[in-house]
């Protein structure tokens, strides 16, 4: 007989509402079909959208393969991350070793394309065999005077998230030589720097067009459409705002500390996060009437769609929603809109929320929702009926899922085409929930 | 991007664990574990669900630290245990990755300790070892489906089926052969059978693990089966079924292409033919004398679509025969679509594949030289192994009109405007993917009816401007600025740009409009480089082709070469964000009149959407008489003409070779050739009223006392402005040695010349593909805005 909860699952499963902590962070239970992709992964789709790095994946081509060109990150320069740079590693590299291939590859991309920055990124098997990935890009930066930062992100090094952190430290490394002094800093510093956007539909250009609006200078966008140019002006940011903090806030954290760049969490989805987040990045970082600026604009932008909002509300109230999506950010902005947009969320899930994540997500919704981290298709299934959900928020690979169960679907993933960020977005998104949620095909069904 | 020797760029290939599970997915209530760490699983089922619009549900023994150093067996175990909770499957596929065979697990002893800890254990485990690094998912998938047979306890006492073993082909396509192979009156076992579940109903329930599929209790009979038919042309004896069943049990074997082509679906009707009406004797294995011994005819249905597909043939032929394809993807799909093409009269002038394949070049080119008479000789490329950098060069190299394979192709076609016919897995960007077909009389139809419809197109949307560029010759008296306008005012597509342009233009001086040619002056005006001209006519001893180097200076490199329609759009994006866009030139990368057609092409698409812009031209001259004219007639107004010498026995020892209707000159002959054109050029060209610069590339000890007399030669015929620049020694070059002049030289030899002629100074020395103010190239919006612009 088929269980469809595992035991050493349940305690990653919970309710809204107070209780007992839910299990987070952990790695996957072997053989329980999890959601997530491993540390390389993690450390790709952070550092991919910098548009004008070679992205060099040192292993065996599928690890190439399945990230090539992945995120729908836009550019407004260089096209050169759109491509997938493999070393392509065969039986006897993984009997010889691998490095010397690395350093050829590197020396070939030197001599014709004079780059400014090469990430190499560890592999599993590089991890194994030994590779000295270090060394190459420490050679290489010596001999020919450029960035070459190795991304420490074997698949089995840990979960999905850590390869967030290998991101982030990559990053780092980068910007760190940039670094003012303090008393430079304190006389210099300006505007902010816009962490854990990626510019999917163009969503960074979004942000950085409401704070230009509102008066506030915008140094580097991390990542999306970010350059080597734009990144190393990061330190001289007067603050951070972070949107995904799941793959963002310890770079936020290393800045402050070693940078003094202090932080703000924003989010850019839904009317009421996006009012609040300009609200708070203005009063920190921008001119005297920033604010009211920043309020003047909210108002106006909110007023403009509100119309198209109230237009879709009669046909959404009272529906019912699920949503599994990759970091705790995104699953709290997405309850909050649903409950604006008079939707109740009765399945709440992340493949790498954080201890804090699920706080906030437990407060925001009814004792009634459940409550799961890293959830795999058959508890998705299962939650999904048990709670009658009319909509699945997720990826790719929960689609087909949603729908082989008769339920809508909003694709949240990083290959989408048009925005959801602000008040652009708000539009987009209640229009994209409403074409799945009462297209006619169910009655067909039925 | 150029082609990397020791990096894949962009590849054209997966890894052995996506091939395993998509074959593990034809069998009944099977359920795979990958093992190695849980991204490998993820990726896959990612590619797979976009493809196949269908949930993909693959375990991983989710490996950590601890697995890689100290083993996985626990890890494996535990998953097992797990995925039989979870899916409670009949079969479980167990495929290793990189990692476990790199840490060199030994699968089946745990299997083997699997099973003796759990006795009531149900499901039978077959293990594949599937090394990402060891092979593509072409090689994974024949490797699983040999384990399946191998592992599974086979029960040979005949029962007169016969097996059908495919490659990767789509459940439609599955669907069509067991109606195909039915028709024909056989009871046939298929391995794999994807027909169900990779492309599913919507049934009442949700059956988490699908059930369609080839039963195992049907694989446990395969060696009983009277014939094992194999639908794959590069086999490896030692990972296929048919080998391991004829080998074991006798099971005789025939092998068959991809039945995309006519002749090969008549081929496996032939097949089929000759194993029906003889359910109780085993065939012999020669399939040629079994079809002319059947003693049962084609089913009537099926004949009938055979003619059907003759017909259709006979209808587009003439379209198919302008068809020029490049096709990549799996060996097997690349060898049956290039042999639907060529049995059409298409010529496919692309054929390759991402897997090693040592016998790809030599089968592929057996097939091509079918239709390479017909095409008076094409010389195709075909090359295994390959990354998609290699195959956009060549698909543009052999001037490809279609191209045909996976949607990852779609990046080439977005940057080349050649149109893509996606028809293999993946396909991540268009519905459909599981019901694509490309076999049978109707399958292998309606993909050759989508080429056609693809070359169709491309004519019909271009052969009007085309043939007016190319036929419509106003009379010479026209030649002024207004036979330009009459070419435009056809068009209702011009439109004003958002970006402010300098009102030079407007004041009617065209010198101040152009960057190179207004000096201080111009640095606000900005110019477009567009790359489309690829091939080049003469080798100059400072220029190495591998390097995309054009005839003069270093410019010549380029990100990629432009087919005319991409340039367009090239353009009205960049006019959109550079300010004072003044300027369009075709400077190469290779000359600009070695690939006329594509110049003027790309000159007139740019001029009917922009009536104001500046054209610009570089060239060597060679070229420059046949067609001055004809830049005329589009609005060229600037002309940059790279004079090095002006005598042929200094030419000699700059110029190589000079490629000139159809001869290959050498030493002084070319050098002489070459001169006589670029001065019969230079002349028209100032009677047409142009603005001409002459390049001159510094050459120590081989041109640099020459300079005045060079600079006094071009005086006469109407040249403006004089660039004088240094060589750029490029290694591997037959002048590297020369090296680079020293500046003091230059300029020296710059304040000499300057009494005959007015000196560029500030030459930036451009790239092929450059865009903006000189010195100061800005980014290009990225391809995807360029392909909306258009």
């Amino acid at each position: 007989m088929k269980t469809s909860i595992l035991e050493e699952r349940q305690k990653s499963i919970g309710a809204g509402g107070a209780g007992r902590g839910l299990s987070c962070d952990q790695d996957s239970v072997s053989g329980s079909v999890s959601q997530r992709a491993c540390v390389y992964c993690g450390a790709r789709v952070v550092l991919n959208p910098i548009t004008d790095a070679f992205h060099i994946v040192h292993g065996p081509i599928g690890c190439a393969s399945y990230t090539w060109d992945i995120r729908g990150s836009l550019t407004s320069g260089s096209e050169l991350y759109r491509n997938s740079f493999s070393t392509d590693l065969q039986e006897r590299d993984v009997v010889f070793g691998g490095a010397k291939k690395l350093a050829a590859a590197i020396e070939e991309i030197v001599a014709d394309y004079a780059p400014k920055l090469i990430f190499v990124y560890a592999t599993c098997i590089v991890g194994v065999i030994g590779d000295d990935v270090d060394a190459v890009c420490r050679d290489a930066e010596r001999r020919f005077g450029i960035r070459c930062i190795p991304v420490k992100s074997p698949g089995f090094s840990g979960n999905k998230s850590f390869g967030y952190k290998m991101a982030c430290n990559a990053i780092m490394e980068l910007i760190l030589p940039h670094r003012l002094s303090e008393e430079a800093y304190q006389k210099e510093a300006t505007g902010v720097n816009i962490l854990g956007d990626y510019n999917l539909a163009g969503e960074m250009w979004i942000i950085e067009n409401y704070l230009r609006e509102i008066g506030v200078p915008v140094h580097a966008t991390v990542t999306g459409d970010a350059s080597y140019e734009s990144l190393i002006s990061a330190p001289r940011a007067a603050l951070n705002i972070v949107q995904c903090a799941g793959s963002m806030i310890y770079l936020a954290g290393r800045m402050e500390e070693e940078l003094g760049v202090p932080y703000e969490r924003v989010s850019f989805f839904g009317v009421e996060d996006t009012t609040d987040s300009l609200l708070r990045v203005a009063r920190r970082v921008g001119g005297p009437d920033a604010e009211d600026r920043a309020r003047a604009f909210c108002a106006r932008r909110a007023r403009e769609i509100r119309p198209v909002v109230e237009a879709y509300r009669p046909h959404l109230e009272g529906k019912r929603a699920a949503i599994y999506v990759g970091g705790g950010f995104k699953a709290i902005s997405l309850i909050r809109q649903f409950q604006s947009m008079g939707m109740e969320p009765v399945v709440v899930g992340t493949q790498t929320g954080r201890p804090e994540d699920y706080e906030v997500i437990r407060s925001l919704v009814g004792q009634e929702c459940v409550v799961l981290d890293d959830a795999n298709p058959a508890e998705l299934e299962t939650f999904m009926k048990l709670k009658g959900a009319d909509i699945l928020v997720g990826g790719v690979k929960e689609r087909p899922l949603a729908y082989k169960l008769g339920v809508a679907f909003c694709d949240h993933n990083h290959e989408r085409r048009h925005a959801l960020a602000g008040f652009e977005g708000v539009v987009n998104f209640t229009k994209e929930i409403h074409d799945s949620i009462n297209s006619p095909v169910w009655r067909a069904i039925a | 991007m150029k082609n990397f020797v020791n990096l894949n760029v962009n590849p054209c290939k997966m890894c052995m664990p996506m091939g395993s599970i998509t074959a593990f997915y034809g069998v009944s209530k099977c359920m795979t574990i990958l093992h190695g760490s849980q991204g490998c699983a993820t990726y896959i089922r990612r590619h797979m669900a976009t493809h196949f619009n269908e949930p993909i549900d693959v375990a991983s023994s989710s490996l950590t630290e601890e697995g890689a150093v100290f083993g996985g067996e626990k890890n494996l175990i535990k998953g097992l245990d797990n995925l039989i909770k979870l899916y409670d499957p009949e079969v479980i596929g167990i495929s290793t990755t990189c990692l476990a065979e790199t840490i060199g697990e030994d699968t089946e002893g745990i299997v083997a300790r699997y099973r003796e800890a759990r006795p009531d254990l149900r499901a039978r485990i077959v293990t594949v070892q599937s090394a990402g690094y060891a092979g593509t998912q072409f090689e994974g998938f024949f490797r699983t489906l040999r384990a399946l047979v191998e592992q599974t306890e086979q029960d040979a006492t005949p029962n007169g089926r016969v097996n059908i073993v495919t490659g990767q082909i789509s459940p439609a396509d599955t669907r069509w052969l067991k109606g195909f192979v039915a028709a024909h009156g056989i009871d046939a076992i298929f391995l794999p059978d994807l027909s169900e579940n990779l492309d599913g109903g919507h049934a009442e329930v949700y059956e988490r693990l699908p059930s369609g599929g080839t039963p195992i209790a049907d694989v446990a009979k395969m060696a009983g089966a009277r014939a094992t038919v194999e639908l794959c042309t590069f086999y490896d004896e030692a990972y296929s079924p048919g080998a391991f069943l004829n080998n074991h049990f006798g099971v005789p074997l025939f092998r068959a292409a991809l039945p995309t082509s006519l002749k090969d679906v008549d081929a496996l009707a032939g097949i089929l033919v000759g194993l029906g009406g003889r359910q109780n004797a085993a065939p012999t294995t020669n399939a040629k004398s079994n079809v002319g011994a059947a003693c049962s005819r084609p089913p009537d249905a099926v004949n009938r679509a055979r003619l059907r597909r003759l017909d259709a043939m006979v209808d587009s032929h003439k379209q198919n025969a302008q068809a020029r394809a490049a096709v990549f993807g799996e060996p097997d799909f690349v060898y049956a679509t290039c042999r639907l093409l060529v049995e059409n009269g298409a010529m496919p002038v692309v054929a390759a594949t991402g897997s090693v394949c040592p016998d790809f070049r030599e089968k592929l080119a057996e097939v091509i030289a079918e239709v390479q008479g017909f095409h008076l000789g094409e010389n195709p490329f075909i090359a295994d192994d390959c990354d998609f950098t290699q195959i956009e060069t060549a698909a543009l190299e052999q001037r490809a009109n279609v191209l045909i394979g996976s949607s990852d192709g779609r990046r080439i076609s977005e940057k080349t405007g050649i149109p893509l016919v996606r028809c293999a897995f993946p396909i991540h960007d268009h519905v459909g993917g599981q019901r694509v077909r490309t076999l049978g009389y109707e399958g292998g139809l309606m993909l050759l009816d989508q080429v056609t419809n693809a070359v169709i197109s491309g004519v019909e949307t271009t052969f009007r401007e085309e043939l007016k560029g190319r036929y419509y010759h106003p009379s010479d008296s026209d030649h002024d600025a207004s036979s330009a306008s009459k070419v435009l005012s056809f068009s209702g597509q011009a439109r004003e740009s958002s970006k402010p342009r300098e009102t030079a233009l407007q004041a009617g001086d065209p010198v101040k409009g152009h960057p190179c040619f207004c000096g201080c002056e111009g640095a606000r005006a900005a110019r477009i480089h567009l790359p489309v001209a690829a091939g080049c006519n003469i080798q100059c001893g400072y220029c190495v082709r591998k390097y995309d180097c054009v005839n003069e200076s270093r410019p010549g490199v380029t990100s990629g070469v432009l087919t005319p329609e991409a340039a367009l759009a090239r353009y009205l994006a960049a006019r959109e964000t550079i300010e004072n866009l003044n300027v369009v030139g075709i400077a190469g990368p290779g000359d600009a009149l070695a690939s006329p057609a594509a110049t003027l092409e790309t000159l007139r698409l740019v001029r009917e959407a922009d009536k104001d812009v500046l054209f610009c031209l570089s060239t060597n001259g060679l070229a420059l008489p046949e067609h001055i004219d004809a830049l005329a007639a589009l609005g060229l107004t600037h002309l940059t003409v790279t004079v090095n010498a002006v005598d042929p026995k200094i030419g000699a020892r700059i110029y190589q070779h000079v490629d000139y209707r159809g001869m290959r000159l050498e030493g002084e002959a070319g050098a002489a050739a070459l001169l006589a054109n670029k001065f019969a050029g230079l002349a028209r060209a100032k009677a047409l009223g142009m603005q001409i610069k002459v390049n001159t590339v510094l050459l120590p000890g081989v041109n640099d006392a020459h300079v005045p007399e060079i600079m006094r030669a071009v005086k006469e015929t109407g040249c403006v402005l004089s660039n004088i620049m240094p060589m750029i020694p490029v290694e591997g070059s037959a002048l590297a040695h020369l090296g680079k002049a020293d500046l003091a030289e230059v300029d020296r030899l710059r304040a000499l010349c300057e009494a005959d002629l007015p000196q560029m100074r500030h030459c930036a020395h451009c790239r092929a593909d450059a865009a903006g103010p000189l010195g100061h190239d800005v980014p290009l919006p990225s391809a995807l805005a360029e392909g909306k612009a258009s």
